[in-house]
């Protein structure tokens, strides 16, 4: 019944960065509160990832900027509603703010240099400017700005967002580029310089969602259009980014003041928390195990009984090894999608090869005068393989299976980036809290399943080698 | 004697390098002992398993009772032609009953059966009953080597092959187990191919011998016949080589 609602939910995803999971928490509670199911799949990625989530049809909303839709997804479109239209999408009202790129001073400093709008920094050819890696790069960010104000300073630095803020109030550097709602700017310490020449796009924040929105979960969308302004959003990335609030508990208390919906958050505690990521890690690992099992074992015994083709299959396996996880992650979101799905085929992947290794090392390692003897007899070959040669070979095979779920325990956790879930989720979310904390809660469990696993190959090792083998 | 129960009739075995065996003419009769002797190297081993298959022949045939032998019909008469490879070949995964009763137990033989023919086959190859219920590491090289023979005569197969039955044991053992051999093989009354490179083995558990040297069969007969009427000179120093030891 859960299983059935669930999938009858409207999905709505977050991209992952603390305003967006704020903004799409809004919508599931506004959503409820409307009578719509809704469910949110946290922090799957960038925005490639939620778009092509939303047009496969495995999120139905999910929150975006006018801008990115008009530079990255649909560059050139000038009819950002039509072009959206034709692809089977649509685009909500907009939610009042936005949040474009902006340069940001000191404001003590722009006070003294006399600075309120971007166009006086070209009387400042001198000042020191450090940007963020992506604001340096991208065609609407510093290249655009130096064109359209004939900016001229040579002192210009890439850095890192968070270590620009530091820079910026220790001095280094007079100006940075931010985010016009950035957490940072709550302190108050910061002058937003005014883009007096619009040299930015705008990014007006809205909900892209799959057309026709039901009838329902469109009037509760609705209710939020110029609902939030520059100044309440602000707020509340500082609230979830430096008081450490929960993003769902933030989203319900600025919908109780702003629209009146009381929805208490229900927030599970520590223990429960825990226990279902450890579920759905357990289901990632089991069911990926499972099936590479199935798969490999016969296929290390194909491997060993003909070389040409066990020499392809092993070098094959070999390669999938050699393919960095978040790779194949990300490899899988075009052919799979996100959620649970693609992280079991990457996990399974992974699998092949340490289990196909073990059966074919394991079977390779036999005595020849032990597989004459089993011939000699009169068994046919079925039998010798499930009589004699297997279970002498048990034990290599056994330990491939383990070799396979230890490395399975730990690379499910990337599985999380994709929206499969499990320990990696507490993981994903502190590392963008910079929370060690929360990092703890999905990285010790993790640690304690891979010994888990350990020991508990260790007793199928004891249950299911044959005693006559532990004895030598 | 009525028909061989085997004959190769032109059998040749090649290998990658110049060494080939054959082409071998061989009648082994039925209900005799015969032992292949000769120096190491001279292919006696192969020419054994030759006859159950486990060497396929690239030119020539193998015959087993008058018929030549088929890949698709090898697992069921291999049933009926016990083999005892040499180093015994136990199975460490099973204990001594294991490996004696593997071929009956996928054979859907009752457990009942199953006990009451190794207890016999213990009592034959005088076997402490408690052994079988050791493991090949936990038995001595004797035992192994008696679990093995027992293993080869589960089925009560007609024939019977032992390559180097008595190969690595010390003397003593060596020598109890040369006389129970002897037993087994008068009481049985099975046909026996076996392999030894000792000449005084040979006269003592068969009454027939098979001389080879560099594949190919050198001489065949009794083996007094061997030492009375070498049909060459390999023979006669063959024959002295070992005269010469104890």
């Amino acid at each position: 019944m859960t299983a059935l609602l669930l999938a009858l939910a409207v999905q709505v995803g977050s991209k992952q960065f603390t305003e967006s999971v704020i903004l799409a928490e809004i919508a599931v509670q506004t959503l409820r509160a409307n009578g719509t199911p809704a469910e949110h799949r946290r922090e799957l990625g960038g925005t490639r990832v939620l778009w092509e989530a939303l047009r496969a049809g495995q999120i139905d909303i999910y929150p975006e900027y006018t801008g990115t839709i008009a530079e990255e997804m649909l560059a050139g479109e000038r009819d950002l509603p039509g072009a959206l239209a034709r692809l089977g999408l649509g685009m909500s009202d907009p939610l009042g703010f936005e949040d474009n790129y902006a340069l940001g001073m000191r404001r003590d400093v722009a006070e003294r240099l006399g600075v309120r709008v971007i166009s006086d920094l070209s009387r400042l050819p001198n000042i020191e400017l450090g940007f963020s890696n992506e604001f340096l790069r991208r065609r609407d960010g510093w290249p655009r700005l130096r064109e359209v104000y004939r900016l001229s300073q040579a002192r210009v630095r890439g850095m890192d967002h968070q270590l620009a803020y530091r820079a910026l109030r220790s001095g280094d550097i007079q100006a940075t580029d931010l985010y016009s709602t950035d957490a940072e700017i709550r302190a108050g310490d910061l002058a937003l310089l005014e883009d007096d020449r619009r040299a930015f796009p705008r990014y007006q924040a809205v909900f892209l969602f799959r057309a026709p929105l039901p009838a329902p979960a469109a009037r509760a969308l609705a209710r939020l259009a110029g609902a939030i302004s520059a100044p309440e959003m602000i707020a509340m990335n500082a609230r979830a980014l430096i008081d450490r609030v929960p993003e769902a508990q933030v989203a319900s208390d600025f919908l109780r003041e702003k629209l009146g919906l009381d929805r208490p958050v229900a927030s599970a505690g520590l223990a429960a928390r825990i226990a279902q990521r450890t579920a759905e890690h357990l289901f990632l690992v089991a069911v990926s195990l499972a099936a590479a099992i199935a798969f490999s074992l016969p296929l290390g015994i194909l491997a060993f009984r003909w070389r040409r083709l066990g020499q392809v299959a092993l070098g094959v396996a070999g390669v999938v090894q050699t393919i960095p996880s978040l790779a194949l992650l990300v490899f899988m979101i075009p052919l799979l999608g996100i959620g649970a799905g693609p992280a079991i085929v990457a996990l399974f992947l992974y699998s092949l090869l340490p289990i196909m290794r073990g059966t074919h090392a394991g079977l390779s390692g036999i005595a020849p005068e032990l597989r004459e003897s089993a011939h000699a007899l009169g068994l046919p070959e079925r039998a010798v393989l499930a009589r004699v040669e297997l279970p002498l070979a048990s034990r290599s095979i056994l330990s491939g299976i383990k070799t396979a779920a230890v490395i399975d325990v730990g690379a499910a956790t990337l599985g999380a980036l994709i929206g499969a879930g499990g320990y990696g989720q507490p993981i994903l979310t502190g590392i963008r809290l910079a929370d060690t904390g929360l990092i703890l809660e999905g990285a010790v469990p993790a640690a304690l399943l891979a010994l888990a696993v350990q020991a508990l190959f260790d007793l199928l090792e004891r249950a299911l080698v044959p005693r006559g083998l532990l004895l030598a | 004697m009525g028909q061989p129960t085997f004959e190769t009739i032109g059998a040749v075995k090649r290998y990658d390098d110049a060494f080939a065996l054959g082409p071998l003419d061989l009648s082994v009769p039925s209900g005799s002992t015969t032992a292949l002797i000769g120096p190491s190297g001279a292919g006696k081993s192969t020419l054994l398993r030759l006859l159950n298959g486990l060497v396929w022949p690239d030119a020539g045939e193998v015959r087993f009772r008058g018929r030549a032998l088929s890949r698709a019909e090898l697992p069921a008469i291999r049933r009926q032609i016990g083999y005892v490879v040499q180093g015994g070949g136990l199975f460490p995964h099973l204990d001594a009953l294991g490996n004696v009763a593997l071929v009956a137990r996928w054979l859907r033989w009752d457990e009942q059966r199953i006990e009451a023919r190794a207890a016999e086959l213990a009592h034959i190859a005088r076997l402490p009953p408690d052994a079988l219920r050791r493991f090949p590491s936990q038995l001595s090289g004797g035992q192994a080597q008696r679990v093995s023979l027992m293993r080869a005569l589960m089925l009560d197969p007609e024939v019977l092959l032992l390559d180097e039955p008595l190969g690595a044991l010390d003397p003593m053992t060596r020598f109890e187990l040369q006389q129970d051999l002897r037993d087994v093989f008068a009481r049985l009354r099975k046909t026996v191919v076996l392999v030894t490179h000792d000449l005084a083995e040979a006269a003592f558990l068969s009454d027939r011998a098979v001389l080879m040297r560099a594949g190919r069969i050198v001489q065949q007969g009794a083996v007094e016949e061997l030492i009375r009427a070498p049909v060459d000179p390999f023979v006669t120093s063959f024959v002295r080589a070992q005269r010469r030891a104890p």
